[in-house]
């Protein structure tokens, strides 16, 4: 009997073996490629930042130029949509979680939501295209800032949703059972519980759009220039570095690196702060 | 210790409150209580004297949880859960749809098994139930704050930090932090839900402490899997089973000698 509970010991020790080296070579596979990505990103980026890209706007090839108006549009562009999305969103999440949880309307509602979370946002831009930019025969910001807000959308409705389902309900209960009506529980206690973890929902929602190109294909298009007429293109990094890394001129190329780079350390800073914020205050929940 | 004899007949449950010297605060008549189609307690007759603890002992699932539930209404949240029957404070039903759900649960309390503090600072966990009822100046709101504190004996452990996160306290801290937010909004009774059963002996013991001094105030009904907390504690005793309220009678009678042998069987360990 030893010999077969050690030779199934033996199996099993290299049935583990195996299964760690395969798990161990994906999670290396994936991190390298992400190394590289990042490596190349900053050694391109790095010596093409200079105090100037901040400072003059998109020019002509061979003439000094910057991203100014660039960063700036991206910044507006991005800020409106996390601003139109994430009071809608956690609206539709708090209506998940608390008025229709475990019913069959509530079920149908996150599914959608699921399918909008995983849409393309080529898909999102072309559907914005149709029922915004076509009727009103021009490209325009509030047409970019509607196309990024459905990418934010789900994200805020998603996690809104989860957070607040993450509270306990002895919380819901002790707070309703001071006689408190629910939509001052809702406000007063649960949204404080889950604060970090909607904020979270919102800053990776800000993190997701902040590099989306597709949505602003079809809607804002870019702008050479400054804009802040909502109703006219507004000039936005993706798009810039989309247009300036096809274009044959070396200054181009350089600025499209650059503004690369500060997506990514955009993006890096906002994940950063995310994680942050939701390990500082993680919901307690045991 | 008042000498009361109730059956669970309704015919006689009359006779019997007149023969309580206390009060019948609460009463439950006829009760039943449905989890959608099953029914978790069946025609459940009991009174709970006013200003005396009692407790509700009986086996997991019995169902007692559910009846400390049916009387502030916090099942209603719930989609398919309903009661039948009467449930009264002060002889006035609370199970009728026109009893405002503010007014029960300004005048009954809950205390929850696990300690579920708000997430906001100690002082505003005590304040934000007195603020939904009355508008009281700072120096009012102060005086009521440290009056429940007081009252949960925490105030000695807290008055430094009451600006701090009520999330920081201890887990038995926090209980007591709990029954300070019953406490404030001054009801006149608590419901208690297994208080102590997330708890270790010693914070346990403060509050089983605070029993005594609490039913100087308040009419208390504890729900406990405990059965010493039950002896030790309450002045009366309900042994429920199967959602049937088997035998209540006065603690000390029902310890030593039960009528009912379930109930014996019970409280010497031979099931539950």
């Amino acid at each position: 009997m030893a010999t077969k509970a050690e030779n199934l010991y033996f199996r099993r020790s290299v049935m583990n073996a195996f299964a760690m080296l395969l798990s161990l070579s994906a999670a290396v596979i994936g991190l390298f490629f992400l190394g590289w990505i990042l490596w190349t990103t900053f050694s391109k980026g790095l010596p093409a930042l200079s105090w100037s890209l901040f400072t003059t706007t998109t020019a002509p090839p061979g003439e000094p130029g910057g991203l100014a108006n660039a960063l700036v549009g991206s910044l507006v562009l991005c800020l409106s949509a996390v601003l139109w999305a994430t009071p809608v969103g956690i609206a539709a999440g708090t209506y998940l979680a608390e008025y229709a949880n475990h019913t069959k309307r509530g079920e149908v509602i996150r599914f959608v939501n699921d399918i909008l979370l995983s849409a393309p946002s080529i898909v999102l831009g072309l559907f914005i295209y149709t029922i915004i930019v076509r009727p009103m025969e021009s490209f325009s910001a509030y047409a970019g800032v509607i196309a990024l807000g459905f990418i934010v959308l789900p994200v805020v409705v998603r996690t809104t949703d989860e957070m607040l389902r993450l509270v306990p309900t002895q919380m819901r209960e002790a707070a309703l059972s001071l006689g408190v009506p629910q939509w001052k529980v809702t406000t007063n206690v649960l949204y404080r519980a889950a604060r970090s973890g909607i904020t979270t929902g919102v800053l990776l929602g800000l993190a997701r759009i902040s590099g989306e190109t597709a949505p602003l294909i079809f809607t804002n298009t870019n702008n050479q220039y400054w804009s802040f007429s909502p109703n006219s293109p507004m000039a936005n990094l993706p798009m810039t570095i989309y247009e300036y890394s096809k274009s044959p001129f070396e200054d181009w190329q350089q600025l499209a690196w650059a503004g690369a780079l500060l997506i990514t350390l955009f993006v890096l800073l906002v994940s950063v702060t995310a994680r942050i914020i939701l390990l500082r205050n993680r919901v307690q929940n045991d | 210790m008042t000498e009361i004899t109730l059956s669970r007949k309704p015919s006689t449950a009359q006779a019997d409150a007149s023969a309580l010297q206390a009060k019948a605060k609460l009463t439950a008549r006829n009760l039943n209580f449905y989890y959608g189609d099953f029914k978790a307690i069946n025609d459940v007759n009991f009174d709970v004297a006013e200003k005396c603890v009692t407790s509700l002992i009986g086996p997991s699932g019995c169902g007692k949880s559910t009846l400390l539930r049916i009387f502030n209404r916090i099942y209603s949240i719930y989609p398919g859960m309903r009661a039948e029957g009467q449930a009264t404070l002060d002889g006035e039903n609370v199970l009728d749809p026109k009893y405002s759900l503010n007014k029960l649960r300004s005048k009954i309390g809950m205390v929850f098994q696990k300690p579920v503090p708000f997430p906001m600072t100690i002082f505003n966990n005590i304040s934000y139930g007195i603020g939904h009822y009355e508008s009281l100046s700072k120096a009012d709101m102060n005086n009521r704050v440290e009056e429940a504190l007081r009252q949960a004996a925490l105030w000695d452990e807290v008055k430094d930090k009451l600006g701090q996160s009520a999330l920081g306290l201890s887990g038995g801290q926090q209980q007591r932090l709990c029954i300070a937010r019953a406490v404030a909004l001054k009801p006149e009774v608590i419901l208690f839900d297994e208080p102590t059963s997330a708890l270790d002996p010693i914070a346990t013991g403060k509050i089983e402490q605070l029993f005594a001094e609490l039913k100087q105030h308040f009419t208390i009904l504890i729900v406990t899997h405990n059965m010493q907390q039950a002896a030790r504690c309450s002045d009366f005793t309900a042994f429920m089973y199967l959602g049937e309220l088997v035998e209540f009678g006065v603690t000390e009678t029902m310890f030593t000698k039960p009528t009912k042998q379930q109930t014996e069987d019970y409280i010497t360990g031979r099931f539950g």
